[in-house]
């Protein structure tokens, strides 16, 4: 039994997803039926088993380890997959998408990503990479008719498969150079290696390895296909896989640069500073001339990317902690305000253009004021998550005097703040036009009064989950 | 526990007139929202006011101390306490936030709820700002602040309100940003010196820097606060903002957030960082006289009542900075006094402004002439406040610029001979103004039926007179209170350069900063200069 502890989460959240499925197929035509609800259970109940699991450091099949590491992206997973099913509830079924495989290949996706936290094997990242790309793919396209989405699915294909390629090619390196693809002995390898001049086969590891994260964190200038496949996907796609292939494909980020490559920093660090540099420069200057919210936010998690990756570059404990820290804060502000963004669409109007916004304190005061809680937040703001999530990362940096890294970090989440006070100047300084209101389901209330009391809470009383976030990192690296 | 109280009031105020003004904008509930608002700041003056009663003026140790942690991984305290600088400043918001409020009370209409939930909310940040001892906890209040007071000028100001608010908040967040890098820089060092991560300022007063990073914090602090004040030539954000917003966000904004900047400065970056403090003294000194002649000189040729106001700002607080630089005892109190007199005496000219727009909604003062004949009682409010926005003796404005002009001039004799140039022309602007909107015949056939101050008027007007007498003539009613703190900040911005003097042995020469004794080479002529005297830190 102990053999399986570690991927008692995974399998839940895969059961729920086989249980949509097979939902959707004993479904008449025209039946409603609470599919959302599957998702809802499966996550939960995967949250709990990860909270279950906490200090336990239970390992399977000697390729996934649920330490305390991975148990926390479970939890930010499963928190990501908790609001996408609540928001999601009335805004699919809007949209005349099949509910049956949207929250089917959601759940896989899901799935692929606590995969992907928990892997402590090259080859197990992969294929975990590949069930969560896969999954996204699809679900970005999954509006056949509109062809934004499926020029953003076609985009994010080709250049997705593209990079699995490259990284594939870097896990071969990997393994000539050190005869195992488990990440451990991978370590044990490198670090007998180090002492001495460092070869042009560490140098391909770590360039392919990292082009692959690069793709998936969509940093700078693996970023291109981001903007297209966010627009075109439905926006609660979009804030799906904003906010959960981010946080999967940093953990393992994290995982992978910071054990097996650790001994290897004096040469990544500096391309990783340029990259971090470079993305969150461009995220938010190229953010600030969107018109559209779904591409702003997108350059917006471009840049979040950025500053995440400081986390990485500082490699310290307290990087490696504000990592964690800042995707659970970075999910809850995202997913809030691209949730608002759903809920305020219709079948005909996505509702996602900058000028839609137009006076909407007029007619929803409440997810006005909202909207502007989560955008402040995502520009980092006190009291809210997302200036604590900021504040730890920069004070990670600076720790180890990467100075002018944390400085650019703090002057773009300025031009940051431009472009989310655009959205706030639109609701509340503009006149609008008087639309219909949307009467808000009981499911979406709940989800926005889960992400609103996470925003205030990380960024009030923050104290528990930070010691949470630093217990976490203990027990790899 | 009273000054918890005392800071997040005004913040339950906001979150009540919020619950008050339930779903949608039913008309009939504003008074009632006005009034709940009104009510609470001021209790909330009460409580400052309740502060000062029981303050122990004799000492310069923080007072009404409370310090529980707050994110003990990371050393953060929720560690609050006054001493006699910060508390008048607190009494002085408790004082114009309800003026402020009551300056709206017929100049807004819209969504009222939420304008009184952005005044108080605003409230609690000023107040946080000037309590805070946790330089965290400081940063918080501090960003949070430009959220409200974003609103206010977003939503209830005048034409290019939208354009002013993002101006304001951009302007302001891009400096307070590095200085955040330089809160968490500072931190860090503590904890290599010491073992032990804090953002107490208690704790970092102790961090002996070296010379290069000392100068850098000390310009990012600098440029935080500068920008606030605002210091020639950060300013370019004050005008568009105080034109632009509406009277109370005018009345907060000159009245008490602008004093942030130089309290700031005060707190936080002259005895945090005294080396690199002495060294740019001279340089805060000449850009504050800078800013004192250049705010006059374009004060003079506004049209615009309201910009002039915004403009004297400028000057004024050139003032302000001026005695601080100079960093002797009197400078420092005539700075602080003067922040307190610019608060009442300018928060009390945009209220004039304000009154006048409320009437003919133009603020230009060729519109105006003649008023003394149409509205005598309100000429003569308005003839005291800007006497003692002049200086002249008996208001409180001379008291401050006084102390000001005697401290800098044991400083440096040629800053304060042009600063005293300021003086004059304070009284040029502001006289000529006053003399054409009130002297003269009646020019605009629109001024003749002009009603003198309402009731609600002569609420604002009486304490805002009264206080620029009282302070006028009784000045050390304030400043005895605060003379042990100001002595306090004086003595550790000086004590570390006093140490290296004494450290020093007689015969050599002890430099006014590390960073000249780099530069001076050894063998320049006088006895024995060893390198590693600037090696101290």
């Amino acid at each position: 039994m102990t053999d399986y502890a570690a991927i008692i989460p995974l399998t839940i959240v895969a059961l729920s997803a086989i249980a949509a499925m097979i939902a959707e197929a004993i479904r008449r035509p025209g039946e409603r039926m609470p599919i959302a609800g599957f998702g809802l259970i499966g996550s939960a109940g995967a949250a709990l088993a990860s909270a279950f699991l906490w200090n336990s450091n239970a390992e399977s099949f000697g390729v996934i380890r649920s330490d305390n590491f991975a148990l926390f992206i479970n939890i930010v997973l499963c928190t990501i997959g908790i609001l996408t099913m609540l928001f999601s509830h009335e805004t699919i079924e809007r949209d005349g998408i099949p509910a049956g495989e949207y929250y089917a290949i959601t759940l896989f996706g899901l799935c692929g990503m606590m995969m992907m936290a928990a892997a402590t094997d090259l080859l197990v990242i992969f294929v975990a990479l590949e069930i969560l790309s896969l999954a996204v793919y699809v679900l970005t396209g999954i509006r056949r008719a509109s062809a934004t989405g499926a020029e953003g699915a076609f985009k994010y294909f080709l250049l997705g498969s593209f990079s699995s390629a490259f990284f594939l090619y870097g896990i071969a390196f990997a393994f000539a150079l050190s005869g195992s693809t488990r990440l451990e002995q991978i370590a044990v390898a490198l670090s007998s290696q180090a002492a001495g001049a460092p070869s042009t086969l560490t140098f391909l590891t770590i360039g392919l390895l990292a082009v692959g994260f690069f793709f998936k964190i969509s940093a700078v200038p693996f970023h291109m296909w981001t903007p297209d496949a966010y627009e075109g996907a439905p926006t609660m796609v979009t804030a799906f896989m904003s906010t959960g292939v981010k946080a999967a494909a940093f953990a393992a980020f994290v995982r992978v640069f910071l054990y097996p490559l650790d001994s290897l920093q004096t040469q990544w660090i500096p391309m990783l500073a340029v990259v971090a540099a470079i993305t969150m420069i461009v995220g938010t200057v190229v953010g600030v001339v969107q018109t559209n919210i779904k591409r702003m936010l997108a350059y917006s998690s471009i840049a979040h990317a950025g500053y995440l990756m400081l986390g990485i570059i500082a490699a310290n404990d307290t990087g490696k902690a504000a990592v964690l820290f800042y995707l659970l804060t970075y999910a809850v502000s995202n997913l809030g305000a691209l949730g608002i963004v759903a809920l305020l669409g219709s079948a005909e109007n996505p509702h996602d253009e900058l000028r839609d916004f137009a006076g909407l304190w007029k007619v929803r005061p409440g997810l006005s004021a909202l909207m502007t809680i989560f955008l402040l937040s995502l520009g980092g703001f006190p009291p809210l998550a997302g200036f604590i999530g900021k504040w730890y990362i920069f004070s990670a940096a600076v720790q180890e005097g990467h100075y002018w890294l944390a400085i650019i970090g703090v002057l773009t989440s300025v031009v940051s703040v431009f472009f989310y006070l655009r959205i706030v100047v639109m609701m509340y300084m503009t006149e609008g036009v008087e639309t219909v209101r949307p009467r808000l389901p009981a499911t979406a209330i709940a989800g926005l009064t889960l992400a609103t009391v996470a925003v205030f809470y990380l960024g009030v009383l923050p104290t528990k989950v930070l010691e949470l976030a630093s217990e976490s990192i203990g027990m790899i690296f | 526990m009273m000054l918890s109280i005392t800071v997040f009031l005004p913040l339950v105020g906001a979150l009540v007139v919020l619950l008050a003004g339930g779903r949608g904008e039913p008309r009939d509930r504003e008074p009632l929202i006005r009034n709940i608002a009104l009510l609470f700041s001021i209790a909330t003056f009460a409580l400052t006011l309740w502060l000062w009663w029981h303050f122990d003026p004799t000492t310069a140790d923080y007072q009404y101390v409370e310090r529980y942690a707050w994110i003990p991984a990371f050393g953060i305290q929720y560690f609050v306490g006054i001493d006699g600088i910060s508390l008048f400043l607190m009494v002085l918001t408790g004082f114009l936030t309800p003026l402020a409020l009551l300056s709206s009370w017929e100049s807004v209409h819209k969504s009222v709820g939420n304008f009184s939930f952005f005044v108080l909310a605003l409230e609690t940040a000023m107040l946080g700002v000037f309590v805070s001892l946790d330089l965290f906890l400081f940063y918080v209040f501090w960003d949070f602040m430009l959220i409200p007071m974003y609103f206010l000028i977003g939503i209830w100001g005048y034409d290019r309100r939208v354009y002013a608010a993002v101006k304001f908040i951009l302007y302001t967040m891009a400096g307070s940003v590095l200085m955040l890098i330089a809160i968490i820089g500072l931190a860090w060092a503590h904890s290599a010196q010491t073992g032990v991560l804090s953002f107490s300022l208690l704790d970092l007063y102790n961090v002996q820097l070296p010379w290069r990073t000392e100068f850098w914090f000390f310009l990012a602090f600098a440029v935080a606060f500068a920008i606030k004040v605002p210091l020639f030539p950060f300013h370019t954000w004050l005008p568009d903002a105080h034109v632009e917003a509406p009277t109370a966000g005018s009345i907060i904004l000159a009245g008490v957030l602008l004093k942030m900047g130089t309290y700031g400065l005060l707190r936080f970056a002259f005895p945090l960082f005294p080396d690199a403090a002495l060294y740019f003294a001279p340089w805060l000194g000449l850009l504050a006289v800078i800013g004192i002649i250049y705010g006059a000189l374009v004060a003079m040729v506004q049209p615009d009542m309201k910009k002039l106001v915004a403009y004297s700002s400028v000057s004024h607080l050139g003032f302000v900075v001026l005695g601080l630089a100079a960093m002797n005892i009197q400078g420092v109190q005539g700075s602080v006094y003067q922040m307190l007199n610019h608060g009442v005496s300018t928060g009390g000219l945009f209220m004039i402004v304000g009154m006048l727009s409320d009437r003919r909604h133009t603020r230009l003062i060729s519109e105006f002439g003649g008023l003394k004949a149409v509205m005598p009682r309100f000429v003569a409010a308005f003839l005291i406040i800007t006497l003692a926005s002049i200086a002249l003796p008996l208001t409180n404005g001379f008291i401050g610029e006084f102390l000001i002009l005697i401290g800098a001039f044991k400083w440096d004799w040629r800053l304060t001979a042009f600063a005293a140039v300021g003086v004059i022309l304070s009284a040029v602007y502001m006289l000529w103004m006053f003399q054409r909107v009130n002297y003269g015949p009646v020019t605009n056939e629109k001024n003749r039926a002009l009603p003198d101050l309402t009731p609600r008027e002569w609420a604002l007007m009486v304490p805002t007179v009264a206080m620029c007498l009282f302070m006028g003539v009784f000045p050390n009613v304030f400043l005895r209170p605060m003379e042990p703190s100001v002595n306090r900040v004086i003595e550790r911005v000086h004590s570390r350069q006093a140490a290296r003097a004494q450290a020093a042995p007689a015969g050599r020469v002890v430099h006014a900063t590390p960073r000249l004794a780099e530069n001076e080479a050894p063998a320049r002529g006088r006895t024995v200069t060893p390198p590693s005297i600037s090696d101290n830190d």
